[in-house]
């Protein structure tokens, strides 16, 4: 059972219309894209780059606003905010948090697409 | 009959139905990119992509799709910056664009509206809601496709109606005397300026033996089209073997009485002034009759003007009426003008007219110049007046010059 603050397959189904092969494929894009973006964030953060790091974890946020995923999502928000503001103290936390959220969600989806191909 | 614009808009709209309409996804973000385009191909719409701006421009250029569905942040060419440079290109500005976004300020969203886009999706939108402004968005897509192609239809029926008053005015102006000698020691010379491209003066003169001429300035009321049918028809009437059958007669006041009686007030309020004058080289006499018309001007060739105007009203105001027709000497070296009001009222940039007075002023200057040097200098000083060469109603001149 998935923990819902994580992820929402239920809504994320109806997002997709129910369709799995779509799911299944978003699925497997953001698993692949997803490691990049976080490492685009860590990238601008080490570089300071405020505008890049905007950059970055909005592109995560559209792709997690996909996917009903509110806590990793909040971490995504309030990295954005820290980069459109150019107020970084603190972003190293809020990474931290986008960070185990995010490997809580590639978990969590891959173990549901596992489970659907056992079936 | 079918209203036009309403089979143009349901054809549009049934061929947007039949062939499904083309939905461009441009966004960098490929999880995004994918679930909207899974949407759009369950609504049964083809779905094309891009994933960045400037590849995005190019195929909305080359695909010309339905609707466009853009991410505002994007790197390279953002959102904002794609709108404004679709606007700003004739060949694909009527674009409907669906700008989508993660922020959903109000401020942001009147930023993007200003900037080119026409309506908002949220990325976090639910499935109901991108159908409901995909549709809104097509069904705007639609109506413009109809727009553009009603105006392509009437600028076609444009060119085809403007061709054809083109060969219409050419037609009017063969039937227009070419300037040069008509007699033994007389000649004419004219200007013929119509305000559209079909006017409603005419003139003519007649030759009706070697020492007698026949001549008229007629003007129609209004121009266009009808004016000059209407000038034409009394044109025919004006020709000499209708004049001979209708009129039996070749004297001015009899000619205008018989054609007040031809050429009743239209019903919607039209008439002619006219000017018709017959001149016997060998008497040396000009016997003429006017119906409401002020322009006629005998210069005589010591300087002096006679106006040959007299205070009465056009063809068709009152049935029966009777035209009189009066008589003056003219002498070796008198000019003859007829002209129409279109010449001389013209409006100068306060609105005050040029005038009549001052119409006579420039001929009596001009008038140790060649007569068609006069008439050329009265229509440049027309136009002066004016200050543009487009004259607010048909304006026509003709010279008749006795010689030695």
């Amino acid at each position: 059972m998935e923990d819902a603050a994580t992820f929402d397959l239920g809504e994320t189904l109806a997002l997709v219309d129910h369709d799995w092969e779509t799911f299944q494929m978003m699925v497997e894009l953001f698993t692949e894209q997803g490691p990049k973006d976080l490492a685009a964030i860590h990238a601008s953060m080490a570089g300071g780059d405020a505008a890049a790091l905007a950059r970055a974890a909005h592109r995560m946020k559209g792709a997690l606003l996909q996917f009903c995923a509110p806590a990793a999502l909040a971490a995504a928000r309030s990295l954005e905010e820290a980069g459109q503001t150019g107020m970084l103290q603190g972003a190293t936390e809020r990474c931290a948090v986008l960070e185990t959220e995010l490997r809580h969600l590639w978990a969590m989806l891959r173990r549901v697409i596992e489970q659907r191909g056992s079936v | 009959m079918p209203n036009p614009s309403s089979s143009t808009l349901q054809d549009a709209d049934r061929a947007c139905r039949v062939s499904s309409p083309t939905v461009l996804v441009v966004d960098d973000e490929p999880v995004t990119r994918l679930r909207l385009t899974a949407r759009l191909t369950r609504l049964g719409y083809r779905v094309i992509e891009a994933c960045d701006g400037k590849a995005g421009l190019e195929l909305l250029r080359r695909a010309r799709p339905d609707l466009t569905i853009l991410d505002w942040m994007m790197p390279g060419l953002d959102g904002p910056t794609f709108c404004e440079e679709v606007r700003c290109d004739p060949a694909i500005c009527a674009s409907q664009i669906l700008m989508m976004t993660g922020h959903d300020q109000p401020e942001q969203i009147a930023e993007g509206l200003a900037r080119g886009a026409d309506d908002f999706l949220s990325k976090a939108a639910s499935t109901q809601e991108i159908t409901a402004r995909v549709q809104a968005g097509l069904r705007t897509a639609t109506l413009i496709r109809a727009l553009e192609q009603t105006t392509e239809d009437i600028r076609r029926k444009q060119d085809i109606l403007e061709q054809e008053l083109r060969s219409a005015a050419q037609y009017v102006a063969s039937m227009l005397p070419v300037s040069g000698p008509l007699l033994p020691g007389v000649r004419m010379d004219s200007v013929y300026r119509p305000a559209l491209t079909l006017g409603g003066d005419l003139f003519n003169v007649l030759p009706w033996n070697e020492h007698l001429l026949g001549l008229y300035l007629l003007d129609a009321s209004g121009h266009g089209v009808s004016s000059a049918l209407r000038s034409a028809s009394l044109a025919t009437f004006l020709r000499e073997e209708s004049l001979r059958h209708q009129v039996g007669s070749k004297d001015p006041g009899a000619i205008l009485t018989a054609a007040n009686q031809q050429f009743p007030l239209t019903d919607e309020g039209h008439y002619f002034t006219i000017v018709f004058a017959r001149l016997d080289l060998r008497a040396r006499t000009l016997i003429y009759a006017t119906a409401g018309h002020q322009g006629a001007v005998l210069h005589h060739r010591s300087g002096a003007v006679t106006e040959l105007t007299k205070p009465g009203l056009p063809l068709g105001f009152c049935v029966p009426h009777v035209y009189e027709t009066t008589e003056i000497a003219v002498a070796p070296g008198d000019r003859l003008y007829l002209f129409s009001d279109g010449l001389y009222e013209v409006p100068g940039p306060n609105g005050e007219l040029w005038g009549r007075v001052r119409l006579i002023e420039a001929m009596q200057a001009l008038g140790h110049r060649p007569m068609a040097d006069v008439i050329a200098g009265i229509v440049e000083q027309a136009t002066r007046w004016l200050g543009h060469d487009r004259f607010p109603d048909d304006a026509a001149m003709v010279g008749i010059e006795l010689g030695d």
